[in-house]
C-alpha cells in the first residue's frame, strides 16, 4: 500500500484502475448498451466432422422477437473468406497451409462448436430459443483427432484444398548435429507431450458491432488485447475500409494471448450489424468458450539427446508435432508455434547443436491460439530432458543444471541462433533458489519422509525470455510486432496525456506508464492521464498488449517521450520566464529557476498561456506540446529466472500439495513490484492448473468432453500455494531502459518445475514423467496403483 | 423483449432502494440486475454456478445470482458491489483489496468483494487457511489468489484493530 513518493518507479504504487473495478464501475464488453441494440447467439456444430447438407432456419425466423438468422450462405453473400496469417507475413512461409474460411460454416463442419448459424433477436433469451428451432442436417465424416490420425493419409483432409492434414512442416539444423552425436558418450531418447489446455480468461470473448449508415462507419466494441487488429483484418472480409472502422475496448477481463486474435465470430457479427443497420451484441457464454473460444498447447516430441558422461547435453534432435485444430488463428496461426517451440528448446542451455523437425497438423478440434508463452513446450522439453539426464546418470538435477546452464560472460556467449547471452543471470538465480530451498537439508528430509511413507519431491526449472532480447551484432532482430509508438502531450489544462497502443487487460498500465512519466517529467502522478483502447486516437499496433513487451517497449517509449516532452516544456517556460532553459527544472508539476526561489510557473499556467494567450509567446517558438515517440527497444535484455518447488504427493489419492513455491526472478528493474509479482504469481497459478487439473479433452471420436467448469477444472484458492518471489541483481544493458517483460514467465517455466517435483517425489516408484498433465488418475498410474490405460 | 404472457413486474430492495422493473419470469437475478436495473457491476463468468463472479448478498447471505430467478428475490434485500462504497469512500473490504493490489483484470472482483463482505460479517477474524477455504468457490484467472487472500486478511485485521 504505497503512496507515490519522491520516485514513483520502483514503488508498489496503488493502481489507478482499482477504485473503478472494486466498486463495479469497470466497463467490460457486456456492459456496453447501445440504443436499438440486438442480441446474437450462435448455433454450433454437435458433430466433429461432417458435410453440412442443409440448415433450415424457417421456423426460427417465425419466432416473435427474432430479427434475422444468418447461415454460411448468407456469409458467402455478405462477406469474403478470411485467409489467416497474411498480415503477419505467414503467406510468405513456404509450405504453410492457410485455408480460408467464412464466419459461419459453409459446406463442412470441422469441430464440435463450429458456428453454423447466427440468430439475431431482441434479447439473448429469445436468440437462444430460436437456436432450438433451426434444423441442421450433417452427414458425418470420419473424425481426425490424434496426431496419428492427422498424419494418416487414409483419413479425410479437413480442407480439401490443402489435400492432406499437414498444416506446416519445417526443419532446422543449428550447428553440427551429427558431430555432436558422434562426440556423445551416450544417446538418450524420450517422447514428451503437452496436453491441450487454454487461456480461459474470466471474461469470455465478445463484440458489439454497430453500423452508422450516414457516416458509413463501423464501430466495434471488443473484448480484445489488440484493438487495431480488428481494423486491420476485417476490411477485406466485410468490405468496409480500415479508415471507416473504429474499435473501442475499455476494461478487458483477461486475455493471456487468446484475445490477440480476430475470430470468425467477429466477422459474422460485424457483417450482421452492417446488414441490419442496427447494433448487434454477442457475448460468448462459458460453454461456448470452453469448447471453441480457443485452445492451446497439444504438442508431442520425440527427443534424442547427445549426452556426455559428466551430464552435459551437447546436442539434441527434436521431432515435434503440434495439433493445430481445424481453423487457424488470425493473425498468428498456431502452426507457427511448432517452430517457435523448437527454437526455444535451447534457452539458457550450453547446447552445441540442435536438429529439429517441427510439424503442425490439422484435426477436428478447436482453434489453437497463443497462450502465455506460446512456445513454452520448448522450455518444457529442455527441462524434462535435464531431469532425464540426471536420473539416467544418477546425478542430482541441481548439479545437472549447474553443468548445463550458461554462466554469464563465459563461453558460449551466444545462443545457436546468434542471440547473445548478454547479462544472463540464470546461474545466479539457480544458486539463490538452491539456497532458499536448502536442497541438501531437503534431501535428508525427503529420505526421512519416505521412510514414513510420505512422498516429497523437489523440482526446479529455468527459462529465458527476450522481450526484446539483446541485439545481435548491434542489430535489433526483425520483429513483426515492430517499434513502440506512444503519443504524449500536455493538454490545455496542464495535464499530461499519454496515449498508448497497449491494451491493458489486467497489467495496470494506467498506473505504470504514469509512474514512468511522473519521474521523467517531474509531474505529479495524479496529473497524468493514460488513454488506450480507441483506434481513432491510439497508435497502430499489430499486438496491443502481449508477448511480455509492455515493460520494455511501452515504458521505454514513455520514458524517452517524457524526456522529449519535458525539453519542449522547458524551452517554452524559458521564453515565458526569460530564463535560460538550462537553469530550469520541472518538479511537482511546476517549472522553477534553479537558485532563484520565488519564480515558479505551474505547468497548468504554462498550458493555459499556450492555449489562450499565444500572443505572449515570441514569434516562431514551438508551442506544440505534443510528442510522437517511437522506441525500438534499446539494447534489450533477458528476462528470466528459476522456479523451484517442493510438493508432497499423496499416493493413496493421487493428490498433489505444495509445501513451498519459490521464484527467483530477473526481470530487470520493476516499475511497480506488486504488479510484477502479480504477473508472476498469476502465471504460476495457470501452470498449477495446467499440470494438475485442466485438460481440454476430446474423446477418440472427436467429441469435446470438457465443456463446463465441472469438467474443465480451474485452480482455486485452496490449491494454488503462496508463491515467494525473489529478485536477483540485474545486469543493466541499456543506459535508460532496463524494465523487462514478465507477463509470460510464470506460465512458461512453472509447468516444468512442478512436473519435475512430482517425478522426484515418485522416484521410489520408478515413475518416469514424460507428460505435462498429471491429474490424480495419472499419478495413481505412475505409482502403479491403477493400471495404465 | 418480454411477452405479455410471461412477463411480470418484479420489485425488490437493491442497495437500500426500492427498485422494480418488468421482466420475463425466467430472467435470472443476475440478468435482472444487469439489464433490468443497469447494475453491471455484477459479472457473469460461467452462468452455471461455479465461478462466483455473480455473487451478491440476498438478505445478507452470499448467493450466486446466475442460479436464481429474479422472481425468487421478490421482496428481498439485495446488495451488489455498487452498494458498498459511500461516495468516494471505499468500503473497508474494497479499501483493503486496493491496498493489497488484490486484483488484475477485475472481472472476478465483484464476486470476491461480495464473498468477502459476507465472510467477514460472519467470521471477523478468519485464519489464512480459512480465508482460502471460503474463497475457493470464486475463480480468478489472473492473480493466483495470494494477493486476494492478503486483502481479506488486511480487511480483517483492520476491522479487528
Ligand atoms: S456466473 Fe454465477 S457462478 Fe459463475
Ligand atoms: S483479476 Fe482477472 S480474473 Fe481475477
Amino acid at each position: 500500500m504505497t503512496e507515490v513518493g519522491a520516485r514513483a518507479v520502483g514503488a508498489s504504487v496503488r493502481r489507478v484502475e482499482d477504485p473503478r473495478i472494486l466498486t463495479g464501475r469497470g466497463r467490460y464488453l457486456d456492459d456496453v448498451v447501445l440504443p436499438g441494440m440486438l442480441h446474437a447467439a450462435f448455433l454450433r456444430s454437435y458433430a466433429p466432422h461432417g458435410r453440412l447438407l442443409s440448415v433450415d432456419v424457417a421456423e426460427a425466423l417465425e419466432l416473435p422477437g427474432v430479427v434475422a438468422v444468418y447461415t454460411g450462405a448468407d456469409m458467402q453473400r455478405l462477406t469474403e473468406p478470411g485467409k489467416p496469417g497474411v498480415i503477419a507475413g505467414m503467406d510468405q512461409m513456404p509450405g504453410m497451409a492457410l485455408p480460408a474460411s467464412y464466419g459461419l460454416a459453409v459446406d463442412k463442419v470441422r469441430h464440435v462448436g463450429d458456428p453454423i448459424a447466427l440468430v439475431v433477436a431482441e434479447s439473448r433469451y429469445l436468440a437462444e430459443d430460436a437456436l432450438e428451432l433451426i434444423e441442421v442436417d450433417i452427414e458425418p465424416l470420419e473424425a481426425v483427432v490424434s496426431y496419428a490420425d492427422a498424419l494418416d493419409p487414409a483419413k479425410p483432409p479437413l480442407f480439401e484444398e490443402v489435400g492432406s492434414n499437414l498444416a506446416f512442416q519445417m526443419e532446422l539444423p543449428l550447428g553440427d548435429v551429427d558431430g555432436a552425436f558422434a562426440r556423445a558418450d551416450r544417446v538418450l531418447t524420450a517422447t514428451i507431450s503437452v496436453h491441450r489446455h487454454h487461456p480461459n480468461p474470466m471474461e469470455t470473448r465478445g463484440i458489439v458491432a454497430s453500423w452508422d449508415s450516414a457516416a458509413q462507419k463501423l464501430t466495434l466494441h471488443a473484448s480484445t488485447q489488440s484493438p487495431h487488429m480488428l481494423r486491420l483484418l476485417l476490411p477485406p472480409q466485410i468490405g468496409v475500409p480500415m479508415e471507416q472502422i473504429r474499435v473501442l475496448a475499455a476494461d478487458v477481463g483477461g486475455g493471456f494471448g487468446l484475445k490477440n486474435s480476430v475470430f470468425r465470430e467477429d466477422v459474422a457479427v460485424a457483417a450482421a450489424a452492417k446488414d441490419l443497420g442496427r447494433p448487434v451484441k454477442w457475448v460468448e457464454d462459458r460453454l461456448e468458450h470452453l469448447a471453441t473460444g480457443g485452445h492451446a498447447r497439444e504438442e508431442k516430441a520425440d527427443v534424442e539427446l547427445a549426452v556426455t558422461d559428466d551430464g552435459r547435453i551437447i546436442g539434441a534432435r527434436l521431432d515435434l508435432v503440434l495439433n493445430v485444430g481445424a481453423y487457424l488463428a488470425d493473425p498468428f496461426p498456431g502452426s507457427t508455434m511448432a517452430m517457435a517451440a523448437v527454437m526455444f528448446f535451447q534457452g539458457p542451455m550450453k547446447l552445441e547443436a540442435l536438429g529439429a523437425k517441427a510439424t503442425s497438423v490439422f484435426s477436428n478440434k478447436a482453434t489453437y491460439v497463443s497462450y502465455r508463452g506460446p512456445w513454452a513446450t520448448g522450455d518444457f522439453l529442455r527441462e524434462r530432458s535435464l531431469d532425464i539426464v540426471a536420473r539416467e546418470l544418477g546425478l542430482d538435477p541441481v548439479e545437472v543444471r549447474r553443468r548445463n546452464y550458461v554462466v554469464r560472460d563465459e563461453s558460449p556467449l551466444a545462443m545457436l541462433t546468434g542471440t547473445p547471452y548478454l547479462g544472463v543471470t540464470t546461474r545466479e538465480c539457480l544458486e539463490e533458489a538452491v539456497r532458499l530451498l536448502d536442497v541438501p537439508a531437503f534431501r535428508e528430509r525427503q529420505e526421512a519422509a519416505r521412510a514414513e511413507g510420505r512422498y516429497l519431491g523437489l523440482g526446479l526449472a529455468a527459462y529465458l525470455e527476450g522481450a526484446p532480447p539483446p541485439k545481435t551484432n548491434g542489430e535489433r532482430q526483425a520483429d513483426i510486432v515492430g517499434d513502440e509508438t506512444t503519443y504524449l502531450a500536455v493538454d490545455e489544462r496542464g495535464r499530461v496525456v499519454i496515449t498508448t497502443r497497449q491494451q491493458p487487460h489486467g497489467q495496470g498500465h494506467q498506473t505504470t506508464l504514469a509512474q514512468v512519466a511522473a519521474d521523467e517529467l517531474g509531474v505529479r502522478f495524479t496529473d497524468i492521464d493514460v488513454l488506450w483502447g480507441d483506434t481513432d486516437i491510439t497508435p497502430v499496433a499489430l499486438i496491443g498488449t502481449g508477448g511480455s513487451r509492455a515493460a520494455t517497449m511501452a515504458n521505454g517509449s514513455v520514458l524517452h517521450g517524457s524526456r522529449a516532452l519535458k525539453a519542449k516544456v522547458l524551452a517554452l517556460a524559458a521564453e515565458l520566464l526569460e530564463a535560460d532553459a538550462g537553469d530550469l527544472e520541472l518538479a511537482d508539476s511546476t517549472v522553477s529557476v534553479r537558485g532563484t526561489p520565488g519564480i515558479a510557473l505551474p505547468l497548468a499556467e504554462l498550458a493555459r498561456i499556450v492555449a489562450t494567450e499565444p500572443e505572449r509567446l515570441p514569434d516562431g517558438v514551438d508551442a506544440d506540446l505534443r510528442i510522437t515517440e517511437v522506441f525500438d527497444g534499446g539494447e534489450g535484455g533477458w528476462s528470466g529466472g528459476v522456479h523451484a518447488c517442493v510438493v508432497e504427493v499423496d499416493v493413496e489419492t493421487g493428490l498433489v500439495a505444495f509445501e513451498r513455491y519459490v521464484v527467483v526472478e530477473d526481470c530487470g528493474l520493476p516499475v511497480n513490484p506488486a504488479i510484477v509479482e502479480g504477473q508472476i504469481r498469476g502465471g504460476v497459478a495457470q501452470a498449477v492448473g495446467a499440470v494438475l487439473l485442466e485438460h481440454a479433452a476430446y474423446d477418440e471420436d472427436g467429441q469435446f468432453v470438457a465443456a463446463s467448469f465441472l469438467d474443465y477444472l480451474m485452480p482455486t484458492s485452496t490449491l494454488v500455494p503462496d508463491i515467494e518471489v525473489h529478485h536477483v541483481q540485474t545486469v543493466l544493458n541499456d543506459p535508460d531502459v532496463n524494465f523487462r517483460g514478465v507477463g509470460e514467465g510464470g506460465m512458461i517455466v512453472a509447468p516444468a518445475a512442478i512436473t519435475s517435483a512430482i517425478e522426484d517425489a515418485l522416484a521410489p516408484f520408478g515413475a518416469q514423467v514424460r507428460e505435462q498433465h498429471l491429474p490424480p488418475s495419472r499419478i495413481l498410474e505412475l505409482v502403479g496403483t491403477v493400471p495404465v490405460r | 423483449m418480454t411477452s405479455p404472457l410471461t412477463s411480470t413486474d418484479i420489485s425488490l430492495r437493491v442497495n437500500g432502494e426500492e427498485r422494480s422493473a418488468t421482466a420475463d419470469v425466467r430472467t435470472t437475478l443476475a440478468d435482472f440486475l444487469r439489464e433490468g436495473l443497469g447494475l453491471t457491476g455484477t459479472h457473469l463468468g460461467c452462468e452455471h454456478g461455479v465461478c462466483g463472479a455473480c455473487t451478491v448478498l440476498l438478505d445478507g447471505a452470499a448467493v450466486r445470482s446466475c442460479l436464481l430467478l429474479a422472481v425468487q428475490a421478490r421482496g428481498a434485500e439485495v446488495t451488489t458491489v455498487e452498494g458498498l462504497a459511500e461516495g468516494d469512500r471505499l468500503h473497508p473490504v474494497q479499501q483493503a483489496f486496493h491496498d493489497s493490489h488484490a486484483f488484475q483484470c477485475g472481472f472476478c472482483t465483484p464476486g470476491f468483494v461480495m464473498t468477502t463482505v459476507a465472510l467477514l460479517a460472519e467470521e471477523p477474524t478468519p485464519s489464512r487457511e480459512r480465508i482460502r477455504e471460503c474463497l475457493s468457490g470464486n475463480v480468478c484467472r489472473c492473480t493466483g489468489y495470494q494477493s486476494i487472500v492478503d486483502g481479506v486478511a488486511l480487511a480483517a485485521s483492520r476491522d479487528a484493530g
